[in-house]
């Protein structure tokens, strides 16, 4: 076996033997994903609309006739609504709770206590005071998101060093400067990884949060295709949701290997 | 009384005064003076440079003209105003290196002018003449992760410079330099002081590099007092063909064992790091 110092070694060869064996380990999913539907894993009536092939056809079906572009739209109009409110929500926070000691010490256990409770419970809570539909989605969605970014922004903002801060204020930096050249860039990396588990969790939380009552998404489908006894639609819709979950996270992995400082 | 005209170097009325300065710190439990009754004054566009075996107090000092560190005791008066903080007319050039990892070697060289000007032309302009003095401009696009030791120094040397900070605090910024680089550094710095007559204090360990720089040598003890302050008379230029003079050399020698024997004298337990 090749451990992981090994294939570093920058070679075309070993970055072809890297590729191959990231290829390998789709096929092998895809191998088990066929064996389980043979072996009539999800029960005898429905184990031949589980598997690859049924889900593939059911996937080039709601291709043609929309549907996947009809769910996806709005899962990913939710998702994004809602980083967007929380970004611009939990940063801001996060860089004050991380640079005054006192607010860090004010905020610490109500924030650890509230980051702990799934926002699926808040759903009734969500539904008196928005009612049913995109808005309530929008806001557990905007709750679950808040809690990585604020706290990896505290963080980051925590880990600026004196020694920088000290220089800036022997070059002549005011509040301002020292905010914008030297905690929030200090902060990014933990900023980005904030967001990376945001969206994360963001993801997993949607469809769930999209079975409260809206009329479309993927988590909608998922409980239509099921109402229709449509299986091989349910396998397509959730090889969607995994697909869409993996690509925004390269995305943000991308940003990371852009965006984050190195020490 | 009154005062006959130009200054010429040291005049009487101290740009910086310490006055019977006290500062304590906490070690394994137990208080300790760092700096233990210090009275010094310094002049406008003096060079003072002070000496100290380890852990004399030598970098509390300069934290405490900085203004980073409050004295326990006495008082540090600027231009006879009580130093309460930080600010652009003292620049730090720390032990550690202050770059910050996000930026390359010339915009972390910008980054003072940014807080002073905001961002123009320049900045850039500037930032490179002093990064061709440090001798860094095959290197201005490199981050500090991905630069020795010696080139950081350099580096925050630049930094702090680019400033034109009226007084400039020295913590042992040419230690980790190798001989080449160190020599030019003194002359640099020689250089910079003679035209922009800032007052330097000059933290350092080397005795050497003391004679060749100060115009005073303060002498501080393992009890955290400067035991003796030394007058350098020795003329300037003190680089190049000045300094293979007979004469000159062997005053220089004889400056250098005087504060040399201080240093020893006034060691105590502490680590001497003047052996030679």
């Amino acid at each position: 076996m090749v451990n992981k110092q090994q294939s570093r070694n920058g070679s075309t060869q070993a970055f072809l033997a890297d590729r191959s064996f990231y290829v390998l380990g789709v096929f092998l999913f895809l191998v088990i994903w066929q064996a389980a539907s043979m072996l009539k894993l999800f029960g005898n009536d429905f184990s031949e609309a589980f598997s690859p092939l049924s889900a593939f056809l059911a996937l080039i079906e709601m291709a043609k006739n929309g549907d996947i572009v009809h769910h996806t739209i709005p899962s990913l109009r939710r998702v994004l609504v809602s980083l967007f409110m929380a970004i611009i929500f939990a940063l801001p926070v996060g860089v004050l709770v991380g640079y005054f000691r006192r607010l860090e010490q004010l905020t610490y256990v109500p924030f650890q206590f509230m980051r702990m409770i799934s926002p699926l419970a808040w759903m009734p809570i969500a539904i008196i005071m928005f009612g049913v539909g995109d808005v309530s989605v929008t806001f557990l969605l905007w709750l679950v998101a808040i809690w990585p970014l604020i706290l990896n922004t505290v963080h980051g903002a925590g880990r600026v060093s004196p020694l920088w801060l000290n220089m800036a204020k022997t070059m002549g930096a005011g509040d301002k400067g020292i905010l914008t050249k030297i905690i929030i860039p200090a902060a990014i990396p933990d900023m980005l990884t904030g967001l990376r588990l945001a969206v994360g969790v963001s993801w997993i939380i949607l469809v769930p949060a999209e079975m409260l009552g809206v009329p479309d998404g993927l988590g909608y489908f998922i409980l239509d295709t099921r109402d229709r006894f449509r299986y091989d639609q349910l396998m397509a819709t959730i090889f969607i949701i995994g697909l869409i979950g993996y690509l925004l996270d390269s995305a943000n992995r991308w940003l990371i290997s852009k965006f984050a400082w190195k020490i | 009384m009154a005062d006959n005209g130009r200054s010429t170097g040291r005049t009487s009325k101290a740009l910086i005064s310490l006055k019977g300065v006290t500062k304590e710190y906490q070690k394994n439990g137990k208080w300790i003076e760092a700096v233990s009754n210090c009275n010094l004054e310094i002049a406008k566009n003096e060079f003072l440079v002070i000496v100290g075996p380890t852990g004399s107090g030598k970098s509390t000092l300069l934290k405490l003209v900085a203004g980073f560190e409050q004295p326990d005791k006495g008082e540090v008066l600027l231009d006879g105003e009580p130093i309460e903080g930080p600010g652009s007319d003292r620049g730090m050039i720390f032990q550690e290196y202050a770059l910050l990892p996000w930026r390359t070697v010339l915009q972390n060289v910008e980054l003072g002018l940014e807080f002073q000007y905001g961002k123009r032309k320049e900045n850039r302009e500037l930032a490179m003449e002093y990064i061709d003095m440090v001798g860094l401009s095959y290197a201005t696009g490199k981050f500090p992760v991905e630069m020795s030791g010696g080139m950081k120094r350099r580096a925050s040397l630049a930094m702090i410079l680019v400033i034109k900070p009226k007084i400039l605090l020295m913590d042992g910024p040419f230690n980790a330099l190798d001989s080449k680089t160190k020599l030019t550094m003194h002359t640099e710095i020689t250089r910079i002081w003679e035209h922009e007559h800032n007052t330097i204090i000059f933290v350092t360990s080397e005795l050497d590099e003391a004679v060749k720089l100060s115009d005073r040598i303060a002498v501080m003890n393992s009890e955290g007092r400067i035991s003796k302050i030394f007058t350098n008379d020795l003329p300037r230029p003190r680089f190049g063909k000045a300094a293979l003079e007979p004469e000159f050399h062997h005053r220089f020698i004889e400056l250098r064992e005087m504060v040399m024997n201080e240093v020893k004298a006034g060691a105590g337990k502490a680590v001497c790091d003047y052996g030679q």
